[in-house]
């Protein structure tokens, strides 16, 4: 009967803040939509083939016109959705996720799949397009977003989703 | 009846089971085989929409881990069947106790994982990310479809229960009440699967771990109440009623019997729970030491056989006085 109690207690509890906060649900615990809307979105970008293509040499900051491809087409897209300007920092995946898990960035591309090694670092959208590599193996592509901010993943997901059955 | 299958499914080793019973045990085994092909929707449906909520995981392996008593039930129904042989003189009661306590093991080992990994992902503070999914040409948020499944999957096995518990009873079945106990309390590991979800979506990270960490207790619970239900009852402590409750009155039942006889001055009972039928040793103290005659002790045994299908496997000794290193307790009869 005791765990009983605590199970209703909870319920309880969850309910009242279900009804105390009716604002954005799913929220994310950091913010990360609410900043970037109207704000600034933070990408960082990988190269790789026609997904991401980055012409600057150095990695770190560069301008908005040395980051083009496929990918980045799309992040500017969305970004012109939320209202916000895109800020670029060019690096490996390796530095970029590290920096996604620690809050300095919002979102990462690289031409990345759904069987990318970085789950432990990012969350995953779901995929929006497939590809072929030359062995004739699929790929699902998704980009990265930071652990659990899962009001900004769902507006992602919405706008990839919506952006794969205009094509 | 004359159909040999269903004679064969309705007896428990040599004991033919009173009609009650038998239709029990048809019923059971019909229950536990439903529970199972509730189990496979259940576990895919929850599977499908999984995701990466720790406490949907721990509700998962719980309902996975559901699986094990209906089989341990199944498995021991069959085993049981076999009469006692020159190798098992005992028969095959025993096969009930075995089943009961791999489960039992199972619990205790699954929920210990699932509560230190629930641990752990709350001390590392790995927030749970859940996204969209396309469900009809819309993508919504896979939190609600979570929080859907565990709410249509939470009521069936509080029916299955109810209904399995009261077999059990008449059954005197330890699997099956521990399993009627478990789907009993399952509608509230899907409670706290789905205030762990809705927690997430207020973005409270935290409250999906502190759910799974709830789920895992609650199978660590259930599994070392097993175990020691299991253990103590293959170490032949004396018969309890079908929920451990308290000594099972048959005991008494059987004292009084043979303590009331014309020819015996007192009598006490050792009697251990096989898994259905009870294994009893009476000793039996004459009165002014003559010794009954074989007919007398025949009778008695067929009485006591009579007054319940669980008495089968008995033996009457007289003895000059009660052996009190066979029969540890305060007074000569004295059932707590």
């Amino acid at each position: 009967m005791r765990r009983r109690g605590m199970v209703a207690g909870l319920l309880l509890a969850v309910l009242l803040m279900l009804t105390g906060c009716a604002g954005s649900f799913p929220a994310d615990p950091q913010g990360t939509l609410e900043k970037a809307r109207g704000g600034t979105l933070r990408v960082g970008a990988s190269m790789n083939g026609d997904w991401v293509r980055i012409s600057a040499d150095a990695s770190g900051d560069v301008r908005n016109s040395d980051v083009q491809g496929r990918e980045a087409d799309l992040v500017r897209d969305f970004a012109a959705q939320l209202g916000a300007d895109v800020e670029w920092v060019a690096g490996s995946e390796q530095v970029l996720t590290e920096e996604l898990k620690h809050g300095g960035l919002d979102l990462v591309i690289g031409g990345l799949d759904d069987k990318t090694p970085w789950v432990t670092h990012a969350g995953l959208t779901r995929p929006y397009a497939e590809s072929r590599d030359e062995r004739g193996n699929p790929h699902k592509h998704v980009m990265l977003v930071p652990l659990g901010e899962n009001a900004f993943l769902l507006e992602l997901d919405k706008f990839l989703m919506a952006a794969k059955e205009q094509k | 009846m004359t159909n040999v299958t269903s004679h064969d499914a309705v007896r428990f080793g040599n004991t033919e089971l009173p009609p009650e019973q038998q239709e029990s045990l048809r019923k059971a085994i019909r229950i536990e085989w439903a529970t199972m092909g509730f189990l496979v929707v259940t576990t895919t449906m929850v599977f499908l929409v999984l995701g990466n909520s720790q406490a949907m995981k721990a509700a998962w392996i719980e309902d996975l881990l559901s699986f094990l008593p209906p089989i341990s039930f199944l498995v021991a129904a069959h085993a049981i069947r076999k009469p006692p042989s020159e190798k098992h003189p005992y028969g095959y009661h025993r096969s009930t106790g075995v089943a009961h306590l791999v489960a039992a093991v199972a619990l205790t080992v699954m929920g210990g994982y699932l509560l230190v990994e629930s641990g752990l992902g709350l001390v590392k503070a790995e927030h749970p990310t859940i996204g969209g999914i396309e469900l009809f040409g819309n993508t919504i948020w896979l939190g609600w479809l979570m929080m859907a499944v565990m709410i249509i999957t939470s009521a069936p096995p509080v029916f299955l229960g109810r209904a399995k518990m009261k077999l059990a009873e008449k059954l005197h079945d330890k699997v099956l009440y521990a399993d009627a106990d478990m789907n009993k309390a399952d509608w509230m590991t899907a409670i706290a699967a789905v205030a762990g979800v809705a927690g997430i979506g207020m973005g409270l990270w935290w409250a999906d771990y502190a759910a799974a960490l709830i789920i895992s207790a609650s199978i660590l619970h259930d599994g070392f109440k097993n175990t020691r239900a299991a253990v103590s009852a293959l170490m032949d402590k004396r018969a309890m009623t079908y929920d451990d409750g308290k000594p099972h009155p048959l005991g008494r039942q059987l004292d009084e019997y043979l303590r009331s006889l014309d020819w015996a001055e007192d009598a006490k009972s050792r009697i251990r729970d096989e898994g259905h039928v009870f294994h009893v040793e009476s000793f039996v103290v004459p009165a002014g030491k003559v010794t009954p005659s074989l007919e007398q002790l025949e009778a008695a045994r067929d009485a006591c056989v009579a007054m319940d299908w669980k008495v089968q496997d008995m033996v009457i000794v007289p003895v000059a006085e009660l052996p009190a290193e066979f029969l540890p307790g305060p007074t000569a009869g004295g059932e707590r």
